[in-house]
This record gives C-alpha cells, sequence and structure tokens, in this order.
C-alpha cells in the first residue's frame, strides 16, 4: 500500500518545523511507525523527564486516529502500566483535521494536566485523589528514575 | 478399604492398643506423610526425612498436628493426650478402621453428613503426593474434619459422587481390592450406616460408635474410591491457616476433578481409575478438558493477567470509536452543497488545503461544504462522514438535529468521557451511555 500523500507531507512538517519538546521520526523500514519523545511539561512532575513513545499510522489513517503507547514508564493517572493512553482524540474524539503533531501536543498537555477522575491506571487515580502530594512525587521519583534524558 | 479384609469384629474393641494384624503406621514429621512400616520402612518414601515416628494408638503424633489447631479453641491449651480420648470426635474410632485399608489412614477429612435418622453419608477427602501444578507435595492435612471448607466441598462431592457412583455401577467396586491402589491423591467417597460424627459440629454427640458399625458394608450402600491428581486444600503443618480453608486454585480443583472423572488431566495425572470397567464418556469430561489451563483460555476466561491485557487491549482497539458519533445517511452526504473555491475561502494567507488529505487547494478547485461551513473535498469528507458524522473542525453533524442525530449507529457500550483538554464539548453521543436514550430520535 502505497504511502498517502498526508503522512508524508506530516513526516515532512514535523521534520521541518519541529514542535519543541516533541520529535518524532520514522523508521526508515516502516514510515507509518514513529518514534516519538515527549519532554515533559514544565511544572509538572515530569519535567526534566524525556518520555519515549511509539507511534503507528494505521492503514486508514486518518479515518482513524494513530496508535500511540508510551514506551517509557510513566506514573500518571491516565497512563497504564502498558503505557496506553486515555486521551479522547486517540479514540472518539479523533477527527481527521487533526495530526501527529496535534496528537503529540494533546499528550503533553496531558502530561501537565493528570485526569484522575478519568483514569485509566486506577491505582494511580486512586492514589492521585487520596494524597495528590504524595501521588505527584511518586511520579517525580519514576519521572527521575525512569525518564531520564 | 478393603471389605473383602473386613470381616466382622468385635465391635468392642475400637480403643484397643493393638489388634492382630495391626500394621505399623508410619508418620513423617517433616511433611506429614503417612505409610505403612512394611512396606516403605522408617524412611519418609515423600521426602526421605528420618524424623519419622511409628504410629500407635496411644501416641498418635498426627493428633498434635491434627489437634492443635482446632482444639485450642475449645481450651486453648495443646492437647496432651494419654489415650484416645472416647468423647473427643477425633479419637472416635473409625468404624472402617478393622479393614486394613492404606487409603483408610490417608482420609484426614471427614465430612458426615447425616442422611436420615441412623444414616450418615461420609465423605473423606486425602491430600497426597500429587501437585497438578508441578509443585512439592502438600503436606497432609492438619486440621479435622470441622472446618468449612470441607464441608462446603462435601456437596460437590457427594455430587460427583452420583455421578460417578452411576458410571461404576455403584456396588460392584466395593469388591475392588484396595491395596492395590497406587499411591496417590485419594479422595474417598463411603456411604455407611451408622457412621459416627466428627466433622459435624452439631452432631458431635452422635458419636455412633462401634455398635452401629456395620460388619462389612450393607446392601444398598457403596463405596468406591477414585484417584485424582490434584490437591484440593492447600496445608502447612507448621502453620495452620485459618479454620475457613482457603479454596485450592480452581485450576487444581478442575484437574482433580478430571483426574476424578477418568480422563487423564495432562502431564501430572499418573493415577488411574481403577474401576473394573470401562468408564463411560461423560459429558462432563469434555466440559471439565475445556477448562484445563494447558488449553489456555476457557470461553471469555483468561488465567494469565498476560492474557487479560491482551484481551483488553483488544477491546480497546475495537471500541476505539464507540463514543464517536455514527455515521451521517449517505443520501445527506451526497445533497451536501458543492462549490468551487474562492479566493476569500483561501484566508489571509491566500492559500488553502483540505485538513483531511492535507492537499493544497486552489481557486476554483470544487470542494464540498458542511452546514457549519466548514469545506473539505468531496471525496475526503465523504469518507469521513461516512463513519462519523461530525465535522473535523467543529465536530457538528449534517443531519438536520445535530444535537441528536449523532446519537445513532454504535453510541453503546461507551465508558464515559474520556480525559484530555481537547474536548470541545461539540460532540453529542460522545458522552452517551448508551443508544435508546429517551431524546434520541434515531433519525436516519
Amino acid at each position: 500500500m502505497a504511502l498517502p500523500k498526508r503522512i508524508i507531507k506530516e513526516t515532512e512538517r514535523l521534520m521541518a518545523e519541529p514542535v519543541k519538546g516533541i520529535s518524532a521520526v520514522p523508521h526508515e523500514d516502516n514510515l507509518r511507525y514513529f518514534d516519538v519523545t515527549i519532554e515533559g511539561p514544565e511544572q509538572s512532575p515530569y519535567e526534566g523527564g524525556v518520555f519515549k513513545l511509539e507511534l503507528f499510522l494505521p492503514d486508514d489513517y486518518p479515518m482513524t486516529p494513530p496508535k500511540i503507547r508510551f514506551l517509557t514508564k510513566i506514573y500518571h493517572p491516565n497512563i497504564d502500566r502498558l503505557g496506553r493512553i486515555c486521551l479522547d482524540v486517540l479514540k472518539g474524539n479523533w477527527s481527521p483535521a487533526l495530526q501527529i503533531r496535534t496528537i503529540l501536543l494533546s499528550i503533553q498537555a496531558l502530561l501537565g494536566a493528570p485526569n484522575p477522575d478519568d483514569p485509566l491506571a486506577n491505582d494511580v487515580a486512586q492514589k492521585w485523589k487520596e494524597d495528590q502530594n504524595a501521588a505527584i512525587e511518586t511520579a517525580r521519583q519514576w519521572t527521575r528514575e525512569h525518564a531520564k534524558p | 478399604m478393603d471389605p473383602s479384609a473386613n470381616p466382622p469384629q468385635p465391635q468392642s474393641e475400637a480403643p484397643r492398643p493393638q489388634r492382630p494384624g495391626h500394621r505399623d503406621m508410619m508418620f513423617c514429621h517433616e511433611c506429614n506423610d503417612e505409610w505403612y512400616r512394611d512396606e516403605h520402612g522408617l524412611t519418609c518414601p515423600e521426602c526421605g526425612s528420618d524424623f519419622t515416628e511409628i504410629i500407635e494408638e496411644g501416641n498418635d503424633p498426627r493428633d498434635s498436628h491434627m489437634m492443635d489447631h482446632d482444639h485450642e479453641s475449645d481450651n486453648g491449651s495443646l492437647p496432651g493426650f494419654d489415650g484416645p480420648p472416647p468423647l473427643l470426635p477425633f479419637f472416635q474410632p473409625n468404624p472402617m478402621r478393622g479393614a486394613d485399608d492404606p487409603a483408610e489412614e490417608d482420609i484426614s477429612s471427614l465430612q458426615f453428613r447425616q442422611v436420615a435418622p441412623g444414616r450418615f453419608t461420609v465423605t473423606g477427602t486425602v491430600y497426597r503426593d500429587v501437585s497438578p501444578m508441578g509443585r512439592p507435595a502438600p503436606a497432609p492435612p492438619t486440621e479435622n474434619a470441622g472446618s468449612q471448607a470441607p464441608r462446603a466441598l462435601g456437596g460437590l462431592t457427594n455430587f460427583l459422587t452420583n455421578i460417578i457412583g452411576g458410571a461404576l455401577r455403584g456396588p460392584q467396586q466395593q469388591q475392588q481390592p484396595q491395596q492395590q491402589q497406587p499411591p496417590g491423591f485419594q479422595w474417598n467417597t463411603e456411604h455407611a450406616d451408622g457412621q459416627n460424627n466428627p466433622g459435624n459440629d452439631g452432631n458431635q454427640q452422635a458419636h455412633g460408635g462401634p455398635e452401629s458399625r456395620p460388619p462389612g458394608l450393607p446392601p444398598g450402600v457403596h463405596r468406591f474410591t477414585y484417584t485424582a491428581g490434584a490437591r484440593l486444600l492447600p496445608r502447612d503443618p507448621n502453620n495452620p491457616g485459618p479454620r475457613g480453608e482457603p479454596v485450592d486454585e480452581l485450576n487444581n480443583v478442575i484437574v482433580g476433578l478430571m483426574a476424578a472423572l477418568g480422563e487423564p488431566p495432562g502431564p501430572h495425572h499418573h493415577d488411574h481409575f481403577h474401576s473394573a470397567g470401562p468408564v463411560p464418556i461423560n459429558p462432563l469430561v469434555h466440559l471439565f478438558a475445556q477448562m484445563l489451563p494447558g488449553n489456555g483460555q476457557f470461553g471469555d476466561a483468561v488465567y494469565s493477567q498476560e492474557a487479560l491485557d491482551r484481551i483488553i487491549t483488544q477491546l480497546m482497539e475495537q471500541n476505539t470509536s464507540s463514543n464517536a458519533p455514527g455515521p451521517a445517511p449517505q443520501s445527506e452526504i451526497d445533497k451536501l452543497p458543492r462549490k468551487a473555491v474562492s479566493l476569500e475561502m483561501l484566508g489571509a494567507e491566500g492559500r488553502a488545503e483540505c485538513s483531511i488529505c492535507m492537499d493544497e487547494v486552489n481557486i476554483g478547485e470544487e470542494v464540498t461544504e458542511l452546514p457549519c461551513h466548514h469545506w473539505f473535498h468531496h471525496a475526503c469528507i465523504a469518507a469521513w462522514l461516512g463513519e462519523h458524522d461530525t465535522c473535523p473542525h467543529c465536530r457538528k453533524g449534517i443531519t438536520k438535529q445535530p444535537e441528536n442525530a449523532t446519537n445513532q449507529g454504535q453510541a453503546g457500550g461507551s465508558s464515559g468521557p474520556t480525559a484530555g483538554s481537547s474536548s470541545q464539548g461539540q460532540m453529542p453521543g460522545a458522552f452517551a451511555g448508551g443508544e435508546g436514550t429517551s431524546d434520541n430520535p434515531y433519525v436516519l
């Protein structure tokens, strides 16, 4: 299956105009598969960390959202231990007007604004609600341990 | 327990310290195994330990193991029995004790149930050396038969008894020489008259006793022994558990049931169903066979975290758009107005692109405009609307009732709102708990 022009364009623009704190590099042998890094947002417990993700554009992209997963361990109420992300625009709120770039920005924003009321990692979310300071400290610690630049 | 070796004996000799033909029973303090001295000698055949002891009527090392747990609730002290206290249920002589039966000594959890006046159902469960999960052999039980779990299992045991009893044609099984049975998990089920009732708290006065013991197994009473490759109750002689014993893992139970039903459950099975005739094919065998862990999943059941993760991921991907609006009707898509791109549509930069294919559009090119005035290549937006009736930019639907119409289709099964700050609240149906809401007209 030929690579749709949109994917080529998106890739070119990601390279030409990179987003601050975000990188997405396609694999040479599979241009639908991207190695992604996202820097933890400032003022968040993930600050200073660099998180690796994998991103895959399915065949019917952009009619379906990209598949994205954290590879770096992260303590976040909306990201489970397998790295799966609970983010509306990756699911039902996907729109073909969204792009890799915007999705990655959304994920970065999610790091800055955890939403324990809609958890994917239930235990983390519960901790986040019960003792937010402790949860944030754990997130900091995990960032130091696992998300080294 | 061999009925053929069970001639009528004087009934009053139950507490006798020795009797003719007595065989020394050995007890291993390490693993609690028991065996006949004349068969395996003084060293434990199970664990090879030398810390063994000859079991005597007045000095049964098992007593302390068995009694210290349950007895402490009575007087808070460990038992120091000089002889068999006749009133303690566990020391009531088993009416079958005269029978020279290796399995007899292995019955470590007896379930007595009064089924009629003067009639009791006796169910014995024995824990031996087989470990279907490849674990070391569980120690024999240290609790007496009064614990809750065996009683609960007794119902199942009786249930199985009925199934298998039919398969074995019942009483013929009495003639089976029990000495030939291989060591291993013994699951004895008996029906006999006038058994005493050591395990039932409410019937401890019904000691029965030798006088009510039948000389053999009376007519109409059947007894059989089948072997299984599993333990049912985990035991630890050094660390007795609570009264309500935990029921063993389902897998082990199933393996045990499988063996009981005569089907080799797998590589761990090493006992055979010592029935005289072939066992009729039991439909339960096939049912249980499917539940074996070796076969992986049983229906929707999963046995490992990995399998669960896999399924959840699968579900998440399947439901990727479960809370997204359903498709717009093709007729509505076809009706969308088309127009040529004009200069003012290009915006300040003087150029624009279709945000779906990201191709640049030029003045004069035909595009399709939605009611919200966002426009796209017709093929691009038609492909999207055919799946979800939302504008890619503002999420408004193209149908006449945009608030409700987007609930149509597969709105059900949504797990609710999702995280993230990008939700624009413009997605009718995105938070729908299911289809068929009262305000959903199902416009098609």
